[in-house]
């Protein structure tokens, strides 16, 4: 950081003046300013919602403000990008990590911070070694970040943001997944940078944090400035009084009056589960139990473990009935907070939403009865007030509050032994949340219990009878009766200073041995490849001493290199998260455009047009792939597919019977060998490990992987996720023009019906070498020795004389044992 | 959960069911292409054209039916090229000549089409395989089996199953009548039995399905092992159509049926499957083809017509065109705001 000298008052690092933002006609952040200074720890309050999130999103660049005017270090900045963010010394760590699973914790940092930070590559390793031990991480640079533990992936995330020294360091909650020490360390580093002139804004909910760090606090509520000050001149309680009180915007129904008859419903005792540990409590009938605390303290994993979605030790209760998750699962009902991903089937209807989980109340012998149906949930769309055009209505057409009150007209039919809501009432608007809550006390005085987790205080004042205070995954209070208030809810969780369970900071470093890191890694298959094409090598010579001849050398590995280019186009295709069908057609009909120019009587510079014409044409092909994917929204199969057909139509559109013999002179060019091995073979090793490199070493490599990894946290460390993935097609493409070109000098003949089949051979070999399908990891050595083995298979039948069913058989064979190992090996992503 | 009567609100209507966008598109094609036959090419519809035509029509709907069925669940099957043609093979070279033998070969096809569906539906919907290398194996492996049954060489169909399959009954194809049924039968089975329903949901959102407490992996293996007994019966009709069918016959059905599950408006992401239009779509292809050739054009403009129809009818369902239409006239379109 230069200072100007000149300057005697330090100038603000940022200021913001009068910023608003609505989304869809609501202010999430109205008229707010907020003066950001150097050296200062500047401390931003409020609950959930209340704006902060969305007011760092402007600071960062990554949200446009309405209104307002952003100002960085005395000059007026017009629009703020993430990307004039980053030069201009702002980073921040997210909340959620932007993390990139597939990659490396090196590739992680690589891809994210710009080189001039990490020095000479020789240095970058120990570089980045010391930036991951000064914020205490012990995670390993080759450690996959997909490994790691949520608590080493914010270290990163910070160790990322604190090595380009920034001007403006930007904190969302950095403390709600990490141990003890860990925190103590991140406020000991969060000093230093201060204490270097790095104006620091801290998200928190945590008064004690406050206390202990910042030099001003800043209170937020609903989206409106509440109070700036010093932090030595303000009280705890006055600050509390800040960030409560928010207007009560819906009514509650009453609650349930505790009578000597209600037995006891609902009995949870000591749960454990992920993200939570030793909860119980117990519920009369007639009650609804409130899961209160700071968002992302196990309040969702306990609502998701009682829904049966994961699995927990410890016992649950319902009436007489002890059950197990499965059982949960089965009979609960469950409101997701995130109902688009986890509550409703977008594409469906409001019937078939409401109606799936209660189809056999709907039955007529075998079939479904249509007037039943749609009486049923008639009856219950119109007890819940749902507002939709029609029971026919897509389900995405309706509002939020309708949405949610479709996932309860299910709940409901399913007549559940349990109701499980997260944040039942989480963009429903006012009139509805009445309803939702009305709903709810209705359902309990019906003998059914109910759990629901909300991070709006007032709510649970409103509706629950009892609420339990959760931080770092364990209960630290309960509220009964005229005890359960916002202020006490509040109060307990901010005042909480329990840390997360040990667990979380230690997990990752135990694990990663360097075999584990091996076999974990994207060389295992490689490996395995390896010794199965000896062994297989090893197997056709004692049956046939031919088999090392020159000649089966030399045809081999033409085969191989022609398949060997396609595929590994097919791998960049993959590796960022695609799939390229169209490769086989158009390596057919590169060979059929060649035909018409590298014929004998065709002048030198006739040839060079031809294959200048042969690149283009793949070049083209890629793009008008990559562009129906990212702009016309194909999905990858579909464009490629397209392709697929329309490219064998172009080919026999030139030609449409086999003509225009290649001259002699190139094939021998192309055929050209040094002892037994054909030059073109050595070109696709080459190729292949520069490939290799640039894939772990280059710019282009990483963005690569980092899009077919995650493309949301891609774009948000700054990679422009639409040019990468066209590129990556075109580049596909090129790579099968390659593949043409020795294809051409095998067939010798322009040919339509050729090619095709390489589509299936090139995704064979890609999955052989260790490629995953879902994109971000592979190996372009892996697939050389998958389409290594490919050939050589089809070649040691003709050696073994075993029929052309045995080609197929081994084929088929290799591919599913390769795909169902490497799935196993790698513990499959979940399945659903 | 019973509420007190006024405070109900007027009941939400029930709603006239909306007829599918695909049904709408591929009926609008079909009319198109049926009018644009008698205009410039009649001998594409005249009654002989016709009669050849249907039968393949039907055969190709009734394989793409079992390709929407694992579409619908966010896959897609490759293995239909290598199904179609083991079943061929097992009829015409196990009752090679002989028709008291070709109801035990059937039978015994429809076993092998069945296990290949629970392989399918073992590694896509238990295993968690992506589909496309899945049954781009069991594919390559079903070949292995039909070249191990077949040594490659075709056989002469028998004459029942010629009669059966190849014949008219009422001046219409047998095999229509085929699909007809097929089609019914399976719309059945995905719109009004409580399986059929569960399987449109886990398609939908496999997470959200999982959530309330449906078998997931049940569901969606269950599609592959349905597909197959459609690729079964698509095969069997095929084998007597034809009279001397090849060991490679069900290579044109894989990029057709694909086809005709996304004309019919079925998304290759998952969901909800058009079954009717899926049919029509088929006899949509079936018929472009006929319509080309009558144009006198080659092979070469018939694919490109194929991939041009496949092109569009990916289109039709993937652009905005509502938003493209206002962009392009000049309107300014709000930033979608991104909460």
């Amino acid at each position: 950081m230069t200072e100007d000298t000149t300057t005697v008052v330090a100038e603000s690092t940022m200021v913001l003046t009068g910023i608003s933002k609505n989304y869809d006609g609501v202010a999430a952040l109205s008229d707010v300013s907020l003066d950001i200074r150097p050296g200062e720890v500047h401390a931003l309050l409020g609950e959930n919602g209340a704006g902060k999130s969305t007011l760092m999103g402007v600071a960062s660049g990554t949200t446009a403000p309405d209104n307002g005017t952003i100002t960085v270090r005395g000059q007026l900045i017009e629009r703020l990008t993430p990307g004039d963010a980053t030069r201009l010394g702002i980073a921040i760590v997210h909340q959620h990590p932007a993390v990139l699973p597939d990659m490396t914790v090196a590739e992680n940092i690589r891809v994210a911070v710009p080189a001039e930070f990490l020095g000479k590559a020789d240095e970058q390793a120990v570089t980045m070694r010391a930036m991951l031990d000064d914020v205490g991480s012990s995670a390993h640079l080759d450690d996959r970040v997909g490994a790691l533990s949520v608590a080493q992936r914010h270290l990163l995330e910070l160790a990322k943001a604190l090595v380009v020294s920034p001007s403006l360091l930007i904190l969302d909650e950095p403390t709600a997944p990490l141990g003890p020490e860990s925190v103590d360390l991140l406020f000991e580093r969060v000093r230093r940078a201060a204490s270097h002139g790095t104006a620091v804004v801290y998200i928190t909910h945590r008064l004690a944090e406050v206390r202990e760090l910042a030099q001003r606090v800043t209170v937020l509520r609903d989206g409106k400035l509440r109070g700036s000050a010093a932090v030595d001149s303000i009280t705890d309680d006055e600050l509390l009084a800040l960030i409560v009180g928010r207007q009560l915007e819906s009514t509650f129904p009453p609650k349930h009056a505790v009578e000597e008859a209600d037995h006891q419903l609902l009995s949870v005792s000591h749960l454990d589960g992920h993200g939570f540990s030793d909860v119980s409590f117990s519920a009369h009938r007639g009650e609804i139990i409130g899961v209160s605390g700071i968002v992302g303290n196990g309040q969702s994993a306990l609502l998701r473990a009682l829904a049966g979605l994961e699995p927990f030790s410890g016992s649950v209760s319902i009436g007489t009935a002890e059950h197990s998750s499965k059982d949960l699962r089965r009979y609960s009902a469950y409101l997701p907070a995130d109902r688009h991903a986890e509550g409703l089937m977008m594409t469906l209807s409001v019937r078939e939403n409401a109606a799936i989980s209660a189809l056999k109340k709907f039955k007529s012998g075998l079939f479904l009865n249509r007037r039943k149906e749609t009486d049923g949930v008639g009856r219950e769309l119109s007890s819940l007030a749902v507002k939709t055009a029609s029971q026919e209505t897509v389900v995405s057409a309706l509002s939020g509050g309708n949405q949610q009150k479709v996932v309860l007209a299910r709940a409901l039919l399913s007549e559940p032994a349990i109701l499980v809501a997260d944040e039942p009432t989480q963009g429903v608007d006012v009139g509805a949340r009445a309803e939702i809550y009305r709903i709810l006390r209705e359902v309990s005085s019906n003998g059914v219990p109910i759990v629901v987790a909300s991070s709006d205080a007032k709510e649970l004042e409103g509706l629950c009878d009892r609420v339990l205070v959760m931080s770092r995954g364990s209960v630290v209070d309960t509220f009964e009766g005229d005890d359960v208030s916002e202020e006490r809810l509040i109060h307990s969780a901010v005042r909480a200073t329990g840390h997360t369970k040990q667990q979380a900071s230690s997990t990752s470093a135990a694990s990663s041995t360097r075999v584990g890191r091996f076999l974990q890694g994207d060389y295992a298959p490689v490996l395995i490849l390896a010794l199965v094409m000896l062994a297989l090598g090893a197997y056709v010579l004692a049956h046939n001493s031919r088999y090392l001849s020159a000649f089966n050398i030399t045809s081999v590995m033409t085969s191989c290199a022609a398949l060997g280019f396609i595929a590994l186009g097919q791998t960049v295709a993959l590796l960022i998260g695609g799939i390229d069908l169209s490769v086989g057609p158009l390596a057919g009909f590169l060979v059929v455009i060649g035909s018409f120019f590298l014929n004998a009587d065709k002048a030198f510079t006739a040839m060079l047009l031809g294959l200048v014409l042969m690149a283009s044409a793949a070049a083209g092909v890629g793009a008008i792939n990559g562009s129906l994917i990212r702009y016309a929204k194909f999905t990858p199969v579909a464009s490629t597919l397209a392709a697929y057909i329309a490219l064998q139509g172009l080919s026999f559109l030139l030609r449409d019977s086999p003509g225009g013999t290649i001259s002699a002179d190139v094939t021998g060019l192309i055929k050209t060998k040094i002892g037994p091995v054909p030059v073109s073979f050595i070109l696709l090793v080459v190729v292949a490990f520069a490939m290799e490199y640039a894939l772990r070493y280059t710019p282009w490599g990483l963005k690569i992987r980092a899009v077919g990894s995650n493309e949301e946290s891609s774009r948000r460390v700054g990679v422009r996720v639409d040019r990468t993935v066209i590129l990556a097609y075109v580049v596909c493409s090129l790579f099968v023009f390659l593949g043409s070109i020795v294809l051409l000098s095998q067939l010798g003949i322009g040919d339509p019906t050729q090619g095709v089949g390489y589509t299936l051979s090139s995704i064979t070999a890609v999955v052989l070498g260790g490629t995953s399908l879902l994109g971000g990891r592979g190996t372009f050595i892996g697939t050389l020795l998958g389409a290594g083995l490919i050939v050589q298979v089809l070649n040691a039948t003709v050696f073994l004389n075993l029929s052309q069913s045995w080609q197929y058989f081994f084929q088929g064979a290799l591919i599913v044992a390769a795909a169902v190992i490497y799935s196993q090996v790698r513990g499959a992503r979940t399945v659903v | 959960m019973t509420m007190t009567a006024d405070t109900a609100v007027a009941a939400a209507p029930r709603g006239r069911r909306p007829v599918s966008r695909g049904l709408v598109t591929v009926l609008v094609a079909l009319v198109g292409l049926f009018a644009a036959g008698f205009l410039v090419a009649p001998s594409s519809v005249s009654s002989g054209a016709i009669q050849s035509m249907l039968p393949f029509a039907s055969v190709l709907a009734i394989v793409a039916l079992g390709q929407t069925l694992v579409v619908m669940q966010g896959g897609i099957d490759l293995s239909v090229p290598g199904s179609v043609s083991l079943v061929i093979v097992i009829i015409t070279h196990e009752a090679y000549g002989d028709d008291s033998k070709v109801l035990p070969a059937a039978l015994a096809a429809l076993v092998v089409a069945l296990l290949v569906g629970v392989v399918n539906g073992f590694l896509i919907g238990r295993l968690g395989l992506n589909a496309i290398v899945a049954t781009l194996g069991t594919n390559a492996l079903l070949y292995a089996a039909v070249l191990a049954v077949s040594g490659g060489t075709p056989r002469q169909t028998t004459d029942l199953l010629a009669n059966i399959a190849g014949g008219t009954s009422f001046g219409i194809p047998n095999a229509v009548y085929f699909a007809v049924a097929a089609t019914a039968l399976t719309t059945l089975l995905v719109k009004r039995t409580v399986a059929g329903r569960r399987f449109e949901a886990v398609g939908s959102n496999g997470r959200a399905a999982w959530a309330t407490g449906l078998k997931v992996q049940r569901h969606r293996a269950g599609g592959y092992v349905a597909a197959q007994s459609l690729y079964w019966l698509g095969g069997l009709l095929l084998a007597g159509i034809l009279n001397k069918p090849t060991a490679y016959q069900g290579d044109a059905y894989l990029l057709a049926s694909v086809a005709a599950v996304v004309l019919g408006g079925t998304s290759l992401l998952g969901g909800r499957g058009n079954l009717v239009a899926t049919a029509l779509a088929a006899l949509f292809l079936t018929q472009l083809d006929q319509f080309v050739l009558a144009l006198g054009v080659n092979f070469a403009v018939k694919t490109l017509v194929q991939a041009a129809a496949f092109a569009i009818g990916v289109a039709l369902y993937t652009i905005d065109w509502g938003a493209l239409r206002k962009k392009l006239s000049g309107g300014r379109t709000p930033v979608p705001a991104t909460p």
